[in-house]
C-alpha cells in the first residue's frame, strides 16, 4: 500500500507550508496531499457538473423526507409544471376548451388527453420508453398548431378528434417525463411519486379549464356563443404554437 | 422549477450583499460557514482586517503593564487571530475544493502576505521576552501538564524562528532563508522545465505492445502539442504521431506495456536524468548549495546539522533514530527486491531473451509476474464498492470502535451540491462535531485527497466542537449507476476519514494543540491505522455488497485482493528507502564539510547501502522536489515511520483476537485521537500500545518477512 501513500503525498499546498513553521499559526489547515500546478477552467463543464450535482442533492434531500411530505412535494411540482411553468400545455388545454361548446365532447377530449399523457409519463418514468427531449418538443408545438387550425377551420369537431387528441396526449406525457427526469425521482417510493406528480399535472389542467370556464361564462357569455372569441383566441394559440415550433426546430 | 425551488435551500438566511459575512457572528447551525453568502470579494478585506486585528491583539498582550503570567500571555495568545483563522480556513479550503481563477489569483497574492504576517509575530521581541520570563518562572505558576507543553511549544517556536540570536546572527539567518527560498524556487522551475523538455515522438510502427487506451492518450497528447505549436514545421513534427513524456502518468504505462526495449530505455533514462543534463536547467549545484546553506543555518541556530534542527519537533527526535529505523527496514526490502529480480529474469529467459533485467525493464516484467502470480481484476471488485456502501462501512467501523453515530443533515447549504454533511454524536448522545464529505472529482477541484477543517476544537472559553471536511476525487456517478470505487479509493476514504476522526474526537483545552496539530511523523498514524479496518475481511464483507444484487463480496475475491497487496513490495520499499536515506545523508552534513558534486555524493550514499542497479531511488537528488523545493527535508522518512506505527498499532487488535476490542479501541481514542499535541507523540503511542513500536508487523503486512506469499 506504500504506493498509495506516496502518490497521495507528492505535493503539498504552498500556503500550508508558508504558514506551518511560524508561531501561533492555526494548525495545518490542510492535511494530506493535494496536487499543485495550474488548473484550467472549462466553464461549460463546470456548469454541467454543477447541474448533475444539484440533481443528486435534490434526490438525497427528497429521499430523506417523510413519505407524506414527498407526496405533497411531487403533487405541487406536477401542478407547477402546468401553472405557471407549462405555458405550452396551458395553451393546448385551452385549445381543447375553445373547440367545443358542449360539456360532453370537451370532457371526452380532456379525458383522452389525460389518459394518454399519464400512460407515456409512467412508461417513460419507468424507463420503458426513452425519447430525447429535442425530438418531442417540436411535436408538442405542432399539436398546439393543429388544434388551433382545427378550431379555426371546422365548425364542428371531427369524429377522429378524440383519437388525435389522444395521440397528442402521448407526446405531452413524454414532455412531462423529460422534465421529471431532469429533476430526478428518488428510488424509494418511485411509483407513488410518479403517480403524485401526475395527479399534480391533472390538478393544474383542471384548474386551467375551470378558470377558462368561469371567465367565459361570466365575461364573454354572448360573444362566446357566437364564436367571436373562439376564432381569434385559436389563432393566437396557433401563432404561439408556430413560434415554438420554429424555435424548437432551429 | 417547482421541485428546484421547493426541495433545495428553504432556510436561506436573509441575504445582505453589503455586509461581509466574515465580519459577522455566524449564527448558523453548528457554526458551519454561511457558504451561500460568502463571495470572492469578501476574502481580501477579511484577510486584511484579520491580520490588522491579530497584530493589535499581540500588541495589547505585549503592552500589558502586569507581570507576564501564563494566563495573560500564553493563554491570551491562544485567543488571538480569530478573524484571520476564520477567513483562512474557509479560503484555503475553497481554493482547493471549489476554486476559480479569482481564488487562484488571490492565493498567489496572499501566500507571501500571510507568511510575512506570521513572521512579524514570531519575531516580536517583546512577546518573546514575556514568554521567556514565564518559562523561567514556570515552577512558580503551578501549571498543568497540558499548560507546560503549550508553554514549551510556544517558546520553541520563537526560538526556532531565531528569537535567541543576536542581531548579526538574525541578519545572517534572514539572508540564508531568502537564499534558500530563491534556490528552492529555481529547483522547482528547473525540474518542471526538464520534465516538460523531453518527449518521445513515435510513429505507427513503434507502438508494439501498447494497449488502445495508451495509444489514444499518446495520440491525444500529440494532437495537443500540434495545437500549441506556432510554426508549420513544428506542427508537422507531431502530425499523426504519438507522444510520451517523462511525466509518470505517461511514462509508467509505456514502460509497462511497450515491448520495444530500446524505446523503454530512452524514456526511462530521460526520466532519471532530469536536472542532470549539464544544461541551463541543471539542479546539481543547486542541491549542493541548498544543503550547504541548511547546514550553516543549523550551526547558527545551535544544532549539529539540519536534520537535528528539523527532527527536534518530530516523534523520532534525532538522525540516529531515523537511520536506525531505515537501516532496519532496508535489508528485508532489498532482499525481497532481489528475489523479484530473479522472478522477472526467469520470465524473460523463458521468453528466449538474452539480456539481464535492467531498470527500464522493471515495469514490463513485473506486470508479467503480477498477472501470473496475483491476477486480480479491479473491474471485478468495483460493483461491490459503491461509495454509499463504503461510507456506511467507515461509519460502522467508528461506531463499533467508539460508539459514534452519524446523522446526515439536509437543511444546511454547503459550497457545492455534491458536498454532504453529517452530525457526529458520541456514545453518550453528546455532540462531537460536524463531518463534511466532498467525494466526487470535478473540474474546479484540485486533484488528490485531503482533510481539513472549517472550525477547530477548543475548551478554552466553553466547549467548542469542530467542523471537519474530507475532500476526495472519486468518480462521479454515471447515469443511474452509483459511484463505484476501486479498492485504492476505499483505502483513501478510510485514510482521510482517519484524519477526520483525529480532528473530530480531539478534546483539548487550547485550540493550537487540537486535533491534527501533531508532528509530521505521527500525524499520519491516526489516518493510516484506520485503513487496516478497510481490508479486514470481517469488516470488508460487512460493507462490500454488490450494488445490484446485494451479495457480499465472495471470500475468494477478498483473498485475491489481500494477496495482491504484496505485489512488487520489494521494489516499492527499496526505492522509497533509498530516497529516504539519501534525504538523511544530504541533511546530516555539518557546515564544515565541503560538498563538491551532487552526483558523486549521491553515488557514494547509494553505494554505502548497496542499492542494486535494477532500481533507482524513488527520487534522485536532481529531481527530489520534496526535499529541495518542498517542505520534506529530513522528513521523507515520515511516511514509512507512520506505516510502522499503523501496522504495529493494528497488530495489537489482531493479538487481542478482536479488531473491535473494547479496551484497545478506548485506549486508542483516549491516547491518540483525543490528545492532539498535548503530549509527546512517543508517550502517547506507548500509552496506547503498552510499549514502543516495532517493525515486524510492517514487514509482515508488506510481505518483507521472508515468508512465501
Ligand atoms: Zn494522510
Amino acid at each position: 500500500m506504500l504506493k498509495t501513500y506516496l502518490k497521495r503525498c507528492i505535493f503539498c499546498l504552498a500556503l500550508c507550508f508558508a504558514v506551518s513553521s511560524h508561531a501561533h499559526n492555526p494548525p495545518y489547515l490542510i492535511i494530506s496531499e493535494i496536487e499543485s500546478g495550474r488548473l484550467t477552467f472549462e466553464n461549460e463543464q463546470i456548469a454541467a457538473e454543477y447541474a448533475a450535482a444539484s440533481k443528486r442533492l435534490r434526490i438525497r434531500r427528497l429521499e430523506a423526507m417523510p413519505w407524506t411530505k414527498k407526496i405533497y412535494v411531487f403533487i405541487k411540482a406536477g401542478f407547477e409544471h402546468i401553472i405557471p411553468d407549462g405555458l405550452d400545455h396551458i395553451l393546448f388545454v385551452l385549445g381543447l376548451f375553445f373547440s367545443s361548446l358542449k360539456l360532453r365532447p370537451l370532457l371526452i377530449q380532456v379525458t383522452a388527453f389525460t389518459l394518454a399523457h399519464s400512460i407515456t409519463l409512467i412508461l417513460a418514468g419507468l424507463g420503458l420508453v426513452k425519447i430525447q427531449g429535442s425530438f418531442v418538443e417540436p411535436f408538442i408545438a405542432l399539436s398546439i398548431v393543429w388544434i388551433a387550425v382545427e378550431n379555426t377551420l371546422f365548425k364542428k369537431t371531427t369524429r377522429w378528434r378524440s383519437l388525435v387528441v389522444f395521440m397528442f396526449g402521448l407526446l405531452h406525457g413524454l414532455g412531462f417525463a423529460n422534465l421529471l427526469s431532469q429533476y430526478g425521482l428518488p428510488k424509494n417510493n418511485f411509483i407513488s411519486l410518479l403517480f403524485a406528480f401526475n395527479v399534480g399535472v391533472e390538478f393544474g389542467q383542471l384548474f386551467v379549464l375551470l378558470l377558462a370556464f368561469i371567465v367565459a361564462k361570466t365575461l364573454f357569455k354572448n360573444s362566446w356563443e357566437s364564436g367571436k372569441i373562439r376564432v381569434p383566441a385559436s389563432i393566437l394559440i396557433g401563432c404561439a404554437g408556430l413560434h415554438w415550433l420554429f424555435q424548437s426546430l432551429v | 422549477m417547482g421541485l428546484l425551488i421547493f426541495a433545495s435551500c428553504q432556510q436561506n438566511p436573509k441575504m445582505n450583499d453589503n455586509i461581509n459575512p466574515f465580519f459577522q457572528e455566524w449564527n448558523t447551525q453548528y457554526q458551519v460557514p454561511p457558504f451561500l453568502q460568502i463571495k470572492d470579494e469578501h476574502y481580501m478585506p477579511a484577510f486584511e482586517k484579520g491580520m490588522e486585528e491579530n497584530l493589535a491583539e499581540i500588541d495589547s498582550i505585549v503592552n500589558n503593564p502586569e507581570e507576564p503570567t501564563f494566563e495573560n500571555t500564553i493563554e491570551e495568545l491562544e485567543r488571538t487571530g480569530k478573524l484571520l483563522t476564520k477567513v483562512q480556513r474557509v479560503f484555503s479550503n475553497l481554493a482547493g475544493s471549489n476554486t476559480n481563477p479569482k481564488l487562484q489569483e488571490l492565493q498567489r497574492e496572499l501566500s507571501p502576505m500571510i507568511s510575512a504576517h506570521y513572521d512579524k509575530i514570531a519575531l516580536n521581541e517583546g512577546l518573546f521576552l514575556r514568554v521567556e520570563s514565564i518559562w523561567n518562572n514556570r515552577e512558580n505558576f503551578s501549571l498543568t501538564d497540558e499548560q507546560i507543553k503549550l508553554l514549551k511549544d510556544t517558546r520553541k517556536q520563537f526560538i526556532r524562528s531565531g528569537a535567541l540570536l543576536d542581531s548579526n546572527q538574525k541578519e545572517e539567518i534572514t539572508k540564508i532563508n531568502s537564499k534558500i527560498s530563491e534556490l528552492s524556487t529555481q529547483f522547482g522551475q528547473n525540474l518542471l522545465a526538464e520534465t516538460n523538455g523531453f518527449e518521445l515522438i513515435l510513429d505507427d510502427d513503434e507502438l508494439d505492445g501498447l494497449s488502445d487506451g495508451v495509444i489514444a492518450a499518446a495520440s491525444e497528447s500529440a494532437a495537443q502539442k500540434m495545437n500549441e505549436a506556432t510554426s508549420p514545421e513544428e506542427k508537422a513534427k507531431y502530425e499523426n504521431k504519438y507522444v510520451f513524456t517523462p511525466h509518470r502518468s505517461s511514462m509508467y504505462p509505456f514502460l509497462t506495456e511497450s515491448t520495444r526495449r530500446d524505446l523503454r530505455e530512452i524514456l526511462y533514462k530521460s526520466y532519471v536524468m532530469r536536472g542532470d543534463n549539464n544544461n541551463e536547467n541543471d539542479n546539481k549545484e543547486i542541491a549542493v548549495e541548498i544543503a550547504n546553506l541548511r547546514a550553516q543555518k543549523a550551526e547558527i541556530m545551535g544544532y549539529k546539522t539540519h536534520a537535528h534542527f528539523i527532527l527536534e519537533d518530530n516523534m523520532l527526535k534525532s538522525p540516529e533514530e531515523v537511520y536506525d529505523l531505515l537501516i532496519k527496514l532496508w535489508e528485508p526490502a532489498l532482499k525481497r527486491a532481489k528475489s523479484e529480480v530473479l522472478d522477472m529474469q526467469a520470465v524473460s529467459d523463458s521468453e528466449g531473451n538474452n539480456f539481464k533485467i535492467a531498470a527500464w525493464d522493471w515495469w514490463h516484467y513485473s506486470e508479467k509476474v503480477r498477472k501470473a502470480k496475483y491476477d486480480l481484476d479491479e473491474a471485478e471488485l468495483k460493483p461491490y464498492l459503491s461509495l454509499d456502501n463504503v461510507i456506511k462501512g467507515v461509519f460502522n467501523t467508528t461506531n463499533k470502535l467508539w460508539g459514534l453515530t452519524f446523522t446526515e443533515i439536509f437543511d444546511i447549504d454547503l459550497y457545492h451540491p455534491d458536498a454532504r454533511i453529517w452530525k457526529v454524536t458520541d456514545k453518550d448522545g453528546s455532540h462531537l462535531g460536524i463531518f463534511i464529505g466532498d467525494y466526487f472529482t470535478r473540474s474546479n477541484k484540485r486533484g488528490g485527497a485531503w482533510m481539513s477543517s472549517f472550525k477547530g476544537q477548543s475548551n478554552l472559553d466553553g466547549r467548542e466542537r469542530p467542523v471537519v471536511v474530507n475532500v476526495c476525487n472519486f468518480p462521479a456517478p454515471v447515469g443511474d449507476d452509483p459511484s463505484l470505487l476501486s479498492f485504492e479509493n476505499v483505502t483513501t476514504l478510510f485514510h482521510e476519514f482517519g484524519h477526520a476522526m483525529h480532528g473530530t474526537l480531539t478534546n483539548v483545552t487550547y485550540p493550537s494543540m487540537a486535533g491534527t496539530s501533531a508532528p509530521r511523523d505521527f500525524v499520519e498514524f491516526p489516518s493510516q491505522v484506520l485503513e487496516h479496518w478497510a481490508s479486514e475481511p470481517e469488516v470488508l464483507k460487512s460493507f462490500a455488497t454488490h450494488y445490484q444484487t446485494g451479495e457480499p463480496m465472495p471470500d475468494e475475491l477478498i483473498e485475491k485482493l489481500l494477496k495482491a497487496s504484496k505485489f512488487n513490495q520489494g521494489f516499492i520499499n527499496t526505492e522509497y528507502l533509498a530516497a529516504s536515506l539519501l534525504d538523511m545523508d544530504w541533511h546530516t552534513i555539518t557546515s564544515d564539510v565541503v560538498l563538491e558534486d551532487a552526483n558523486s555524493f549521491e553515488a557514494s550514499s547509494l553505494a554505502k547501502i548497496g542499492l542494486i542497479d535494477e532500481i533507482a531511488p524513488r527520487y534522485r537528488s536532481t529531481y527530489f522536489a520534496h526535499i529541495f523545493s518542498g517542505g520534506y527535508s529530513s522528513g521523507y522518512y515520515s511516511y514509512i515511520h507512520a506505516a510502522v506505527l499503523d501496522s504495529d498499532g493494528f497488530e495489537a487488535f489482531i493479538e487481542a483476537g478482536d479488531v473491535f476490542d473494547e479496551t484497545l479501541s478506548s485506549k486508542l481514542r483516549k491516547h491518540v485521537y483525543e490528545k492532539g499535541s498535548t503530549e509527546e507523540a512517543m508517550d502517547l503511542y506507548v500509552k496506547f500500545r503498552g510499549r514502543k513500536p516495532i517493525i515486524e508487523p510492517l514487514l509482515k503486512v508488506r510481505g518483507l518477512d521472508g515468508k512465501p506469499d
